[in-house]
């Protein structure tokens, strides 16, 4: 039989598909579950594909792994030096600022989102039958009277609970830069003679795929950074609302919210639009221009952005995307959002990779083979 | 030096490498032991590797149009799979384990990767192969059979 018609009839196989899909939704309950050790885990990865090519460039120059090691973790370390020196001051108190601000941004936003309700009640019938403006200011009411007080409760649970998880991410990133390839070899003693070379060449296939996709998207989130801090810092400069490195830092967060696919993006604008109500309630105009950049932003990622970045590696069918977002979302919430089209893209090399291996029938009757020789041998020391 | 690196050495592909490069090669060799009647790769099958002998006897067949044709006897100290450093094109041949055998599997990306990181040594291996390759050619023309590792 033609191994490769076999391997591709096996890639079509239902039961891999329905298995990848179960993997994922199971893989997303399973780090909600463990999440302190996943979330850790999972950005020590991310920062293993990122630091990984500049130890590459180090050794390139001549140095071994462990001085190429040695220099990057003194330069990090210096840098946060650096950073909490100069940096992190400033920022502590622009953030103890925007603390105190609250309540009159609250209050702004309240304002403006009331405005522009009662101005759609003068319009529409059904706005002003429905009382669209009251009912939303008893729901926001109720939000900071009793919810708000109990989410904030929580934010702060919720950071102290983080915190030393996410001291794990720089020794966790440490050992996998170190022990990688040592572990790797591990990993790959336990897979039958038969497998092998196809499970190396599947192993490196997926290595290289997740290799791609982490560096395509903080080169990604980089170009949306600056693309949105430069458009929000040149339309916000005339009214005064952004300093140059506000509008970065508003940039480097929708950026970051666009990680969920479809509704990140659209969470991102919110928030710029909201921040730019707060900051200049009056100006409407500057509201549309924000929302004109944010599409325009959007049209720069579909097609130039992410074909030069992520590519079209971890493409799926749009049925299958939004499907994987809202099943993540509902088993796993905000993890289950962010993780939902990595794991997928992860399980589906996983099936293809069992699949081409299992599927074929050469290399399954090499491992019976063996199993059969094994048995042979062992009733030969036995006298059987 | 590690026995294991003493084999390696003496292999024509890694002859040229230095101590210190064959300790950053040996990260990369998988040893594989393998029974004796046991298959380590197939005729037509993708080469994703090559191989060298550590201990133990392997047997290289090919498909002849009656029976199979044995190539030859692989003895340690030998590699064979070379071609698949080149490209994953099909296995020429079968090898099988006449006795039970171990042997170091080195893995085409894995030695790419290498090779990125390392380009002296990726020179000195790519310069090995074609120095395997061209003796292998050399018998052919002269109207010997070529050796059992030209798989």
């Amino acid at each position: 039989m033609n191994a490769e018609r076999t391997t591709e009839r096996s890639l079509e196989h239902p039961i891999i598909w329905i298995a990848v899909i179960a993997g994922s939704l199971g893989s997303i309950l399973l780090l909600k579950a463990v999440a302190w050790l996943a979330f850790p885990l999972i950005l020590a990865v991310v920062l293993y594909y990122l630091v990984q090519p500049l130890l590459q460039r180090l050794q390139l120059a001549g140095v071994t792994t462990a001085q190429a090691l040695g220099i990057f973790l003194g330069a990090a370390i210096i840098l946060t030096l650096i950073f909490s020196l100069t940096i992190l001051p400033s920022m502590l108190s622009s953030l103890s600022n925007f603390q105190d601000q609250i309540p009159t941004y609250w209050d702004r936003l309240q304002g403006v989102i009331r405005d522009n309700l009662l101005a759609l009640e003068g319009r529409f019938a059904f706005a002003k039958n429905a009382n669209l403006a009251d009912s939303l200011q008893e729901q926001l009411n109720l939000f900071l009277a009793g919810a708000g007080k109990e989410y904030v409760g929580d934010v702060a649970l919720f950071l102290l609970h983080w915190l030393p998880s996410l001291l794990l991410v720089p020794f966790l990133t440490f050992f996998f830069l170190r022990d990688g390839t040592a572990f790797h070899r591990l990993v790959l003693r336990a897979v039958p003679n038969a497998f092998f070379e196809k499970t190396l060449l599947l192993f490196d296939r997926m290595d290289q795929q997740m290799r791609a996709y982490f560096r395509g998207m903080f080169g990604l989130t980089m170009l949306d950074t600056v693309s949105l801090g430069l458009g929000l810092w040149f339309l916000g400069r005339g009214a005064g609302i952004f300093g140059f490195w506000d509008a970065m830092a508003l940039g480097l967060i929708c950026a970051v919210f666009a990680w969920v696919p479809y509704i990140g993006s659209g969470l991102g604008g919110l928030l710029a639009v909201a921040t730019v109500a707060v900051k200049a309630p009056q100006s409407s105009g500057l509201m549309l221009a924000v929302v004109v950049l944010f599409l325009g932003v959007r049209l720069l990622d579909e097609f130039l952005y992410t074909p030069i970045t992520v590519g079209r590696a971890l493409r799926m069918h749009p049925l299958i995307t939004v499907m994987m977002i809202f099943s993540g979302g509902m088993l796993g919430g905000v993890y289950g959002l962010l993780l939902a089209m990595p794991l997928l893209g992860i399980f589906t090399v996983l099936g293809q990779m069992f699949a081409e291996v299992w599927f074929d029938p050469r290399l399954r009757a090499r491992y019976h083979a063996r199993g059969m020789l094994e048995k042979k041998l062992a009733s030969k020391d036995l006298g059987i | 030096m590690d026995p294991l690196l003493k084999i390696v050495s003496g292999v024509p592909i890694f002859r040229e490498c230095t101590r210190v490069e064959l300790e950053a090669l040996k990260l990369h060799l998988h040893e594989r032991h393998f029974l004796a009647g046991e298959i380590v790769f197939d005729e037509g099958e993708d080469g994703e590797g090559m191989y060298v002998v550590i201990r133990g006897k392997l047997r290289a067949n090919r498909k002849g149009l009656l029976s199979k044709k044995v190539l030859g006897v692989i003895q340690p100290g030998e590699s064979f799979g070379e071609m698949a450093l080149l490209g994953s094109g099909p296995r020429m041949a079968t090898v099988v384990a006449e006795e039970d055998t171990t042997v170091l599997a080195m893995f085409r990306p894995e030695l790419v990767a290498l090779a990125q990181a390392r380009p002296r040594l990726g020179y000195k291996i790519a310069m090995g192969v074609a120095f395997v390759l061209e003796l292998r050619l050399r018998r052919v023309a002269e109207g010997h059979s070529p050796e059992p590792s030209s798989t």
